[in-house]
């Protein structure tokens, strides 16, 4: 059973229509790349995957559950919407690290903060956060900034504080990774020690979709490619396929103006 | 000397005054102001444009008005035993609290649309986002246009000496009439230049304790 099932997504801004009847499904494991030009509406589809747009039709499903329907937004609670959230992690293009927080701060306050929800929390108090801390240490270690516990956001490069902000989401261990353009705020040499971690993630098998100007990397990492054009999937298909074999007079376009 | 002694007792005695005019002021000012700067930035145009109605009156006329409205209003619409101190109270909460509501618009505003979504992803509650993440950056923008604010607040409680309120000014005033001399005024400077100073070195510690972070 696919993991993520996207169905007939449709978003409009005002009159303009960014997303025109998406639908797409993914295996669990899977690591899906979303290319396509600026404006193509590949970020907002990633948005409407966990409602930071709410998609005006169509349906997002998660394991075989309807998670959300374009018909049924209005009666979505934002607790609701809060807690399905939490089945993905996201990272944005810009971080979005919380500057008065150090490293370790950013990754374990949205699991310290949960943890008041568990049932349990009173009477283990001091264990769980001593695991949340623990697990904090071992994903930023993981990304190579086992020196960097201490520092705030202003004290990082932005390769460093992206790394940051990709273990603040893995430490919810979310069932699906989004990653917006994780790289295009970035200079190009420090470019790969982001995708590094990315990479890794995916030998690890973690599903994830990322949306991506890096061609070279989405080639290397993905299992799927879709490229997204004025609203559409214009075409679907494996690395290989896709950057050798490009079907679709878009694709071809597409590809041979960017840099590979 | 003798003369000195009692200008300055008569000065302290209107210390006391000014200090409760600027600490009563700040402690109800900040709160309605809060309240005031989310009703003007709500989505609902019944609460919006009231407020915004309010704010353009309340920053719109002197405050010295404002006072002489308050103090001289209720008497005149038939209100007997209006206390003045009450009515100082209220005109400056009232035209404070106008002013911090802008400047907490401000900070709120400036604070990129990312650090909610960031928020929001991690599953934080919309009372968790603004209390742990928007809250203290909020706090850190707005200290220097506070802490003009608060400087300007000390010096405004001079006008309350308009409306008979026995304050550091009014005292002077008074020390100049029945002493026949003009030194009293010039040293009730000195009362406000200290407060003053003590203030901004109160603001100076607490940009710096917030400074440990960029952004």
């Amino acid at each position: 059973m696919a993991i993520l099932e996207i169905k007939n997504i449709m978003k409009s801004f005002d009159k303009t229509e960014v997303l025109k009847d998406v639908s797409f499904s993914m295996e669990k494991g899977e690591v899906v790349s979303i290319i396509g030009s600026s404006g193509s509406g590949k970020t907002t589809l990633l948005r409407c995957i966990n409602f930071l747009e709410k998609a005006d039709k169509g349906q997002v499903v998660l394991n075989g559950e309807v998670i959300f329907d374009g018909a049924e937004k209005k009666k979505m609670t934002s607790e609701e919407i809060r807690r399905k959230q939490l089945n993905f992690g996201f990272v944005f293009q810009s971080f979005n690290l919380f500057p008065q927080y150090s490293a370790i701060e950013n990754v374990v306050l949205a699991p310290k903060l949960l943890a008041k929800e568990r049932p349990d929390f009173k009477h283990n108090k001091e264990e769980i956060y001593a695991e949340i801390e623990a697990n904090a240490k071992r994903l930023l270690s993981s990304a190579g900034l086992e020196t960097k516990y201490d520092n705030y956001p202003c004290e990082l490069s932005g390769g460093q504080q992206q790394r940051v902000a990709i273990c603040r989401a893995l430490a919810l261990s979310p069932e699906i990774m989004l990653f917006d353009e994780p790289t295009s705020a970035l200079d190009p040499e420090i470019t790969n020690e982001v995708l590094k971690v990315i990479k890794s993630l995916a030998d690890e098998k973690m599903t994830m979709i990322i949306v991506t100007h890096e061609m070279a990397f989405a080639r290397s990492v993905s299992d799927r490619i879709i490229f997204m054009d004025d609203g559409v999937i214009a075409e679907e298909g494996v690395p290989e396929e896709i950057f050798t074999a490009p079907k679709s007079r878009r694709l071809k376009e597409f590809l041979s103006n960017v840099r590979m | 000397m003798q003369l000195f002694t009692k200008v300055t007792l008569s000065l302290f005695e209107g210390l006391g005054v000014t200090l409760k005019i600027f600490a009563m002021t700040l402690l109800m000012a900040l709160p309605l102001g809060l309240v005031i700067s989310l009703g003007s930035m709500s989505k609902f145009k019944v609460v919006k444009y009231p407020i915004k109605t309010l704010i353009w009156i309340i920053r719109g006329t002197p405050l010295m008005l404002q006072l002489i409205v308050f103090g001289l209003g209720p008497g005149l619409l038939g209100v007997r035993g209006m206390n003045m101190f009450v009515a100082v109270i209220i005109a400056f909460v009232l035209n404070y609290a106008c002013y911090f509501a802008e400047i907490f618009r401000g900070g709120i505003e400036s604070i990129p649309k990312g650090q909610y979504e960031a928020g929001a992803v991690l599953g934080l509650t919309k009372t968790q986002v603004f209390f742990k993440i928007i809250l203290l950056q909020v706090i850190k923008r707005i200290i220097p246009p506070m802490g003009n604010e608060f400087l300007t607040l000390v010096k405004d409680t001079s006008l309350a000496n308009t409306i008979m309120i026995y304050e550091i000014t009014w005292n002077a005033k008074r020390m100049m009439n029945s002493e026949h001399i003009l030194w009293p005024l010039f040293y009730s400077g000195v009362f406000y230049l200290v407060l003053c100073g003590i203030i901004t070195l109160i603001f100076n510690y607490i940009e710096k304790k917030l400074d440990y972070y960029k952004g």
